[in-house]
């Protein structure tokens, strides 16, 4: 059986009726809405760094402290992408090639470091070992933090690596090692770099598990500016290094992506891959996996659970279930404002090569690196105008939507690039009109990834805080703002039922997210097969 | 009243004009192959007649109905046409059973007349016992065939067929196209087939169109094609060619290496002539009157062979029937029996 | 707290004769940078006595600070209430607040209000070096003192922490920045530790780690009730008069664009009076600011630590502390 590799055809036109005009129309509007909306912390800064005259600005960027700063914030978000690739990228492979006991187990720790916010697990590892603190200490922290992305995000490439290519590269005399090199990873090196991205940006916006830890990074040098000299325009005048910094990262993450190979199976004739049975293998990637969830997993819980059985205080429990309610509450809103506003632009940079819906996805993940404090000042400077919608659960949630969008829309294009070419024109000729292929084609298939997707906002919308802080109504508790309030006056015993509470609640959409949709389960089930076949 | 009428078709995509004034008529039942080499624009033309592509100017007809003229575009959905695009495109997410019904109008058809016709499709393309597969357990040739019976589930009034045996090895590519033909055949469907391959083309089609750079050159029965081909480049399309100088004498007749005309005619006109392999014929009988050659190759094929003759500085490929028993080194003497196919020089 | 509650009722009273506006309001909205462990008790029965709803942003004061900025006139708060005088200065300095009337607060010593009247002091907190009475047995008389040997690599500042970087700020206001520099140079030459948080000093003195910390008077009663237990800490301060002495102020001002500024300005006497300010003191242990009140367990009244004079609104260029922080190398 024969596959052939073919380059997706991005300029062949498609269906183009007079309503299907008027629905290009709608699409390519609300795209420049959302893209708007995004835009509107960008908006912000501009505006607060006017206040100050350019050479003041000038003489802020460039003096020492803050080349400083930028550098160690370039080293910290080098160091932990760098890790995490490595790591992320063994571990997934491992996971996925490697024959395993328990399989489905251990994906779950490696990504359950997402239920858990950073400065809980800075916190808690503070809490261990008092002296930790400092550059390696963020690089650690961020790393675990920032691993499941990169561990995901590399699964899903990884399930469509086609298993004839790494049986031909195998007979040819290429061992596991150099097949992995010169075959898997050219295929998923676009994954990687996507995760890579994410895990990126979100290092950059961090500020709570780098500030706990004394490590100066623009995000910590924004904060201070605003609580140290309440100078706004300064502030906003960092803001834009960090934009020129993400700007890069984007600018490379699409250099990548752009030589990966595209790999369209045609008539996908799926061999499966013996998993490997190396004795060695399966017990190094067991091993790692458990060193990582001791690290990232057990020793957070053990810390929360012993500081609070040491020194139990008083559990509130009506305000505990509130503030849970109202965490997942707006944290699904927000999840889902999310989907919605990326579903256009995902759709238009799905179908076509599109310069408008590249443009607009550019925006959304560059802001992607804005912490949280900046984006809530923003939205607190809009909001305020607003009057009766100011400090409103929506507008919270639409913050959350603006703050991740990034990470919804990533997943979204990926698993819209899963729906195989000529399958859009087949089902017209089937007489599928527009909507009819959105509902029966394009939604069944692209379903598994934007449910991926919106999960990890939700996820990440459950731990957010600094704006949170600033856009809630007033009285509205969330777990996070809770973990706040009470750990920062170092009760820290009183912080842990909150803590462990969203570690509660974040397991289960987590989980979700280490299984393998229909599709890899199917291939899962043949790779077992074809294995006991061949033994 | 033609099954298909495309007349004048010009499509252009952004400032490339993919398809050049193209007509093409097919009578209701007839299978066209559109043979040429790749980005000829021949996908294009499919798409056009599915719909999936609106054209720049020109018409489609289909019968009766004129489903593209200028603003007047009859969108894919509406056109009720059969599409077996290059990658077979199965939905990943449904299965083979689905896959087949998935064209049948749930409003119109109820849900045991749907099963039926799944499985008179299942049957017309060998796939029974599949309608719970998923298809990324399917072979190739098991995907184009559920591709197949998909689009022929709808009953269409013409099948478009892009490629669809690109992906088989030789010898499940002609069973398989042997079945889908005959069973096209059987529905009495017009059928367009784009290929690439020229045996392929002469084999299964009525029609056989040539295409380059988004125009039909010629268009004829697989006999008129092959035996008339209108220039030596098409004729290299239809099947395996020699070709020779030649000289158009001021007598009428045409000198080439198998036809030296020791005469004082003059010289015309220069060209070429095309000839086909099985159009000579070698044989063991020499005489100083006959063109002589020696064999230096011989492929043998089974059922004939091609044996490369060494003539005056020249290399034919010579066909001939299965049984011989000519030998490498051999001297043999050439005959052109055949037409002459006489192209001047531009 | 029935005796707090009655005296509100009282002031209440006292004041509804004069300002009709306090009986009609229904809820007020206050931003506080105190946060609600401290304070919320208070609103409670505020809320109770008065019958007005208080809604609450608990938040960062420097945070809450930048978010009335950006809020300005459209600001939903009707007062502010921070945990230093740095915030309150920032929102004083772009008039947003207002200009609060004599009587407001008036048991409050003038050298803790605004120059302007635009925010009152509420409760203090001083600067104290925390020690391990065991292993220090010659306490420092001066911060100038920390730089000798006898202490070297046994000190422990938060250079990150606002409380230290105000002491610094107060010490370039008093002695200039020449002699900070020097001071700030001498300290780390001597082998001062960094650490991220006052309570973490606090800490490290009682393992052992270090013998002395810079750190605020309520620290070592803090941790130890964190704890749980009783610690090897003891907090000390330096001869009367001396810049580490510090004393900060947590504060409140009401909001310019209010419409309800006669009910905050009655929320402000009701935090400010004895009661209110007492409960403080023992749940915190920071120091009430009203004449004559109880200092906080183990420590000397206000007025007998001898703080260094200061205008508290310079307090908020911290900026010019924390570039002198990062030449030294201490940031």
């Amino acid at each position: 059986m024969s596959t052939t590799l073919t380059a997706r055809t991005k300029n062949s036109p498609s269906i183009q009726t007079t309503s299907s005009r008027i629905w290009k129309v709608v699409l390519n509007l609300t795209v420049g809405v959302v893209a708007a909306l995004s835009a509107i912390p960008f908006i912000y800064l501009i505006v607060r760094a006017s206040d100050k005259p350019i050479p003041e600005i000038a003489e802020l960027l460039f003096r020492q402290k803050t080349l400083e700063i930028l550098g160690t914030t370039a080293g910290l978000v080098a160091c932990v992408v760098l890790i995490n690739v490595v790591l992320g990228v063994a571990i997934a492979s491992g996971l996925h090639f490697v024959q395993l006991p328990l399989r489905r187990l251990l994906i779950i720790p490696t990504v359950l470091p997402l239920a858990i916010p950073s400065y809980v697990f800075t916190y808690t590892w503070i809490a261990l070992i008092p002296a930790f603190s400092g550059f390696i200490a963020a690089v650690f922290i961020l790393s675990i933090t920032t691993l499941p992305y990169i561990i995901l995000a590399t699964l899903a490439g990884l399930r469509r690596v086609d298993g004839s290519q790494i049986e031909v590269a195998r007979t040819l005399g290429l061992n596991y090692r150099a097949t992995f090199a010169r075959v898997v990873f050219p295929q998923i090196r676009g994954h990687v770099s996507a995760g890579a991205l994410l895990a990126g940006l979100y290092t950059m916006s961090d500020f709570g598990a780098v500030s706990l830890l004394n490590v100066d990074t623009l995000t910590v040098s924004i904060q201070n500016m605003y609580k140290a000299s309440y100078d706004r325009s300064a502030a906003a005048a960092i803001s834009f290094v960090l934009i020129a910094f993400s700007i890069l990262f984007v600018l490379a993450d699409e250099k990548i992506k752009g030589r990966t190979t595209q790999n369209q199976i045609l008539k996908s004739v799926s061999v499966k891959t013996a998993l490997i049975r190396k004795q060695s293998f399966r017990i190094s990637v067991v091993l790692v996996i458990i060193v990582f969830a001791v690290i990232a997993v057990l020793v957070p819980f053990y810390v929360l659970v012993t500081r609070f059985v040491t020194n139990p205080a008083p559990i509130d429990w009506a305000g505990l279930l509130s503030a849970t309610v109202s965490t997942v509450s707006v944290a699904a809103i927000g999840a889902v404002i999310a989907l919605l506003l990326s579903a256009p632009i995902a759709f238009l940079i799905s179908g076509k090569v599109s310069a408008y819906g590249n443009l607009a996805q550019k925006i959304i993940t560059i802001g992607h690196a804005l912490p949280g404090v900046v984006v809530g000042l923003a939205l607190v400077s809009v909001g305020s105008k607003l009057g009766p919608l100011y400090q409103t659960t929506f507008l919270l949630a639409f913050a959350y939507a603006l703050l991740f969008l990034a990470k919804s829309l990533t997943s979204m294009s990926s698993s819209l690039e899963r729906v195989p070419i000529g399958v859009k024109d087949v089902a017209a000729t089937l007489g599928m009109g527009p909507w009819g292929v959105v509902r029966k084609v394009i939604a069944p298939i692209a379903a598994p990834g934007i449910g991926v997707g919106t999960i990890l906002v939700f996820l990440t919308a459950m731990k957010e805080l600094p704006a949170t802080l600033m856009l809630r109504p007033t009285g509205f508790d969330t777990l996070a703002t809770q973990i706040w309030s009470t750990s920062s006056i170092n009760q820290f015993n009183e912080a842990a039922p909150y803590a462990l509470m969203l570690v509660l609640v974040a397991a289960l959409p987590t989980f979700l997210l280490s299984r393998p949709d229909k599709a890899d389960r199917t291939y899962l089930q043949e790779s077992k097969e074809s294995l006991s076949e061949r033994s | 009243m033609s099954a298909l009428e495309v007349s004048q078709l010009k499509v252009s995509l952004g400032n490339k004009i993919v398809l050049d004034n193209l007509s093409l008529v097919l009578a209701e039942g007839e299978i066209a192959a559109l043979l040429g080499p790749s980005g000829c624009g021949k996908t294009t033309l499919l798409r056009s007649i599915a719909g999936l592509i609106r054209p720049t100017e020109g018409t489609i007809r289909f019968g009766k109905q004129l489903v593209s003229f200028s603003s007047v575009h009859l969108p894919a959905h509406k056109r009720k046409i059969g599409y077996v695009p290059q990658e077979g495109a199965l939905f990943p997410h449904l299965n083979v059973a689905d896959n087949i019904s998935f064209g049948l109008d749930r409003a119109e058809y109820s849900k045991p007349q749907i099963k039926q016709i799944t499985q008179e499709m299942l049957a017309l393309t060998g796939m029974e016992g599949f309608a719970s597969r998923s298809p990324n357990q399917l072979s190739g040739g098991q995907q184009t065939r559920v591709a197949l019976a998909r689009a022929l589930a709808i009953r269409p009034a013409i099948v478009l067929l892009d490629e669809p045996f690109s992906a088989l090895d030789a010898q499940l590519r002609t069973e398989l196209r042997r079945d889908v033909i005959n069973l096209l055949r059987a529905q009495n469907t017009t059928a367009i087939l784009v290929t690439h391959d020229r045996e392929e083309a002469l084999v299964s089609a009525d029609v056989i169109a040539l295409m380059r750079e988004g125009k039909i050159l010629q268009q004829g029965t697989p006999e008129q094609v092959y035996s008339t081909p209108i220039s030596p480049s098409i004729a290299i399309s239809t099947g395996d060619t020699l070709i020779l100088k030649a000289d158009e004498l001021s007598d009428g007749s045409t000198r080439y290496l198998l036809n030296p005309k020791f005469s004082d005619a003059k010289s015309i006109r220069r060209g070429h002539i095309v000839i086909r392999p099985e159009e000579i014929k070698i044989s063991k009988t020499l005489s100083t009157s006959s063109l002589n050659g020696t064999i230096v190759k011989i492929d043998y094929y089974g059922h004939d062979a091609m044996v490369g003759v060494d003539i005056a500085q020249e290399h034919l490929q010579v066909r001939i029937p299965g049984p011989f028993d000519f030998v490498v080194g051999e001297s043999v003497a050439l005959e052109h029996v055949g037409p002459v196919r006489f192209f001047a020089q531009p | 707290m029935g005796s707090a509650a009655a005296l509100t009722l009282s002031l209440l009273a006292g004041c509804s004769s004069s300002n009709e506006q306090a009986t009609e309001i229904t809820e007020l909205t206050i931003y506080s940078g105190r946060s609600e462990e401290y304070i919320g008790t208070l609103f409670g029965d505020y809320e109770k006595a008065s019958g007005i709803k208080i809604n609450v942003r608990y938040g960062d004061s420097a945070e809450l600070s930048a978010q009335i900025l950006e809020e300005g006139s459209n600001s939903p708060a009707d007062l502010f209430i921070a945990q230093d005088a740095g915030s309150l200065g920032a929102i004083a300095e772009a008039k947003l607040f207002t200009v609060l009337p004599a009587g407001v607060a008036a048991d409050i010593p003038t050298k803790y209000i605004d120059a302007n009247r635009n925010w009152v002091g509420m409760t203090g907190r001083t600067r104290v070096f925390a020690y391990a009475p065991d292993r220090v047995k010659v306490l420092p008389l001066s911060v100038a003192d920390l730089t000798k040997p006898i202490y070297k690599d046994q000190i422990g500042i938060a250079a990150v922490n606002a409380s230290f970087q105000a002491f610094v700020t107060a010490m370039i206001e008093i002695k200039g920045r020449p002699f900070t520099k020097t001071w700030l140079e001498a300290l780390k030459a001597n082998g001062v530790k960094l650490y991220q948080k006052n309570s973490m000093i606090v800490e490290a003195i009682d393992k052992g780690e270090i013998s002395i910390g810079l750190v605020n008077n309520y620290y070592v009663f803090l941790v130890a009730k964190a704890l749980g237990r009783d610690i090897n800490v003891k907090n000390g301060y330096f001869t009367p008069g001396d810049v580490g002495n510090l004393i900060n102020v947590s504060g409140a001002g009401v909001m310019a664009s209010s419409l309800k500024q006669r009910a905050a300005e009655d929320l402000i006497n009701y935090l400010t009076s004895a009661p209110a300010q007492q409960y403080v003191v023992n749940l915190v242990n920071e120091y009430s600011l009203l004449d004559g009140a109880k200092a906080p367990i183990g420590l000397t009244t206000l007025d007998a630590i001898g703080a260094p004079s200061i205008d508290l609104d310079s307090l908020k260029n911290v900026k010019v502390t924390q570039d002198l922080l990062i030449e030294v190398g201490l940031l």
